[in-house]
């Protein structure tokens, strides 16, 4: 009873240990290939679930089916222009062919040491055969001067303004194209290639932000001057206004005493000119009364005065 | 709980007291397998949804569905498995800073740290730092899951691929200043379009564009500029408050000299006026009796004249005769008049003046 029943569990044990190395699960996100002593037998399983091998003769690869991220080395990469600048590319990829890729690569190991080659060259050909302009702008480039200050103008002519012959994105699908080319024989498909990053090495970064801030220091003079202009003619203007208010304002005020006199004088006249004898006379002694104590009348003694004066006297 | 253990017992802690005579029997031993499974079978056949996810289900790894937030049933032993995926939260990645959540405060790392994240070229090949923030949902959890292995790592490397060539294609000025809002509308669209290129269930709800300044080197420059601006402001306002100030002050005093002006108008044509009215009332009169009259003014004036005035001195072919009731200012006076004849001047200038 013991014994049989020792032997029945082996056996079921048995047999549930086949049945559990002949079983397998594809997730969704895979792919695989079933490889029999080394040879890979039938055809890709990219169909997620439960499936069977032969037991201890076949294994299962797996393969992601999703698509992949391939992050390029920072690398110093010499433009067309001399400019040494740091290049960070990013790529996806998926495993198109897993029997290809199998034999071409084995796994995903090596296939980022093939797309490390193949695309860092490829980068590396393009970035270094293209201006930085080309690289960084894009083909709809277009430059808006308006709302700039004159400097900034200047600053901006004195650089290459023309729009880019390919521009960014189609350098980035020159790279594609070019990697792509050699992607069939390693059973990949490279879906895009970009430039993350670009960026000056640290020396000419440096230089550049000189030149930035002795532009800024040039605008900052220019505000500066014309400040100082605006001001020196506004001030100019007032010094002009005040010396036309004040002449204008002076030779008014003499027209009215001119008008004024010649009025004056022309009533004088008239009035005086009927006697002009009688005039004189009222004149003079209309003039006696404003004499005081400190005058001193001198009396001809052949005067009618001092006729009248003794008269009186007597 | 209480269950497993009894189960335990059953199988492990009655055994040092049947030690010596034999293990458990056969029975026991299936029984407890049995047990074992059905608990196992118990813990693993039900999960949980929070509300803000969703749950991919998978039976022998292939999708089988989706559920949403509460309590699920499932197949047990991993014939169904579950993956949770935050579809209603709203996701964020920061670029060029992080932000982290110290003790309940937000507080923002050093951005120094990320420069490489942040620095980029402008189309004038000048050097921008742009801080930005890209904030998204999981629209698809399947899609999520398995079209990509890593869609954050995609969605990182396109935003900055994309905002790079966004600021590269815009000279320095206008990102620093006017180019802001289209700059995170147009790196919005052009992820959204790679996410959807890739079809990787990510739906973009906002590009939000932090700090973008020039490097911090430079920066100080900037400040300079401003600050030149605000002097020149300065100077021109000044100059226009004086301006402002003096203008109306010499108008005042234009209008001051002309109303002088019409004043003295008045005064001497009134005068005038005044003057020759008396002249012509007295000459009428003159002109009915001249001689008498003429003798009648003479006289009257010197009347009026003769008591106010300090002296009088009778000449005689140009000799001085002192006249009468002569008292100590008019001796004194006269004694002077012999060394000062012109002493009488004033009189006849005043004369000559008023004739003018």
């Amino acid at each position: 009873m013991n014994r049989n029943l020792t032997i029945a569990a082996i056996v079921i044990a048995a047999v549930l240990f086949t049945a559990w190395s002949s079983a397998f699960i594809i997730d969704e996100a895979e792919q695989a290939i079933i490889v029999q002593f080394g040879e890979p037998i039938g055809d890709v399983i990219d169909e997620p679930g439960l499936h069977w091998r032969t037991p201890f003769i076949q294994e299962v690869r797996r393969f992601d089916k999703r698509l992949l991220g391939w992050d390029g080395d920072v690398s110093q990469i010499p433009t067309l222009g001399r400019e040494f600048i740091i290049v960070d590319t990013t790529a996806r990829w998926r495993i198109a062919d897993p029997l290809q890729f199998l034999r071409s690569v084995r796994d995903e190991r090596g296939a980022r040491g093939r797309l490390d080659d193949i695309l860092d060259s490829v980068v590396r050909d393009i970035v270094s055969g293209t201006e930085l302009e080309e690289i960084v702008r894009s083909a709809d480039w277009e430059v808006d001067l308006a709302g700039l200050t004159e400097e900034e103008i200047k600053a901006l002519q004195q650089m290459n303004l023309d729009s880019p012959e390919r521009g960014r994105a189609q350098l980035e699908q020159d790279m594609l194209a070019s990697a792509s080319q050699q992607m069939p024989g390693l059973g990949i498909e490279l879906i895009d290639v970009r430039i993350k990053r670009i960026n000056y090495i640290e020396s000419v970064r440096k230089q550049v932000e000189t030149r930035m801030i002795s532009e800024r220091e040039s605008i900052a003079a220019r505000f500066r001057s014309e400040g100082q202009g605006r001001s020196q003619e506004i001030l100019g203007g007032m010094e002009r206004d005040l010396r036309r208010i004040r002449s204008e304002a002076e030779r008014t005020a003499e027209e009215i005493r001119g008008a004024a006199d010649a009025k004056a004088t022309r009533i004088y006249g008239e009035a005086f000119g009927q006697d002009p004898e009688f005039y004189a006379l009222f004149r003079t002694l209309e003039s006696y009364k404003s004499l005081d104590e400190n005058a001193t009348i001198m009396i001809d003694a052949d005067s009618d005065f001092f006729k009248y004066l003794q008269t009186t006297q007597r | 709980m209480p269950q497993q253990r009894n189960v335990l017992h059953e199988i492990l802690g009655k055994q040092p007291h049947r030690r010596p005579p034999q293990g458990p029997t056969g029975r026991q031993i299936t029984l407890g397998i049995v047990i074992l499974l059905l608990l196992v079978a118990g813990f693993t056949s039900f999960y949980t949804v929070q509300p803000e996810e969703e749950a991919v289900v998978k039976r022998f790894g292939a999708v089988y569905g989706i559920t949403g937030p509460g309590l699920h049933f499932k197949l047990p032993f991993g014939i169904d498995s579950v993956q949770k995926v935050p579809t209603a939260r709203v996701l964020k990645q920061e670029f060029g800073f992080r932000t982290v959540d110290a003790s309940g405060e937000r507080s923002r790392f050093n951005y120094e740290n990320f420069l490489d994240e942040s620095l980029m070229l402008s189309g004038d090949l000048n050097i921008i730092r742009v801080e930005w923030v890209v904030q998204y949902r999981i629209s698809d959890p399947i899609k999520y899951l398995y079209a990509m292995r890593e869609p954050t790592k995609t969605l990182r490397d396109l935003s900055e691929s994309v905002m790079r060539r966004v600021v590269g294609n815009r000279i320095g000025s206008e990102v620093l200043t006017t180019g802001r809002v289209e700059i995170a509308s147009e790196a919005r669209n052009e992820i959204q379009e790679a996410m959807d290129r890739f079809d990787n269930g990510l739906h973009i709800i906002t590009v939000e564009l932090q700090d973008v300044v020039p490097p911090a080197r430079v920066q100080p420059a900037y400040n300079e500029v401003n600050k030149a601006r605000q002097e020149a402001e300065g100077m021109i306002n000044d100059a226009n408050r004086q301006r402002n100030e003096a203008v109306p002050r010499a108008e005042g005093t234009a209008e001051r000299i002309i109303a002088e002006a019409q004043g003295y108008a008045a005064e001497r044509v009134n005068r005038a006026l005044g003057e020759t009215a008396r002249f012509n009332a007295v000459l009428a009169e003159y002109r009915n009796a001249p001689a008498v009259t003429r003798s009648r003014l003479y006289i009257e004036t010197l009347r009026d004249v003769l008591p106010r005035v300090g002296s009088v001195v009778v000449m005689q072919e140009g000799q001085v005769l002192p006249l009468l009731n002569i008292d100590q200012t008019g001796l004194r006076q006269l004694s002077a008049v012999g060394d000062e004849p012109t002493r009488d001047q004033p009189a006849e200038n005043a004369l000559a003046e008023e004739d003018q």
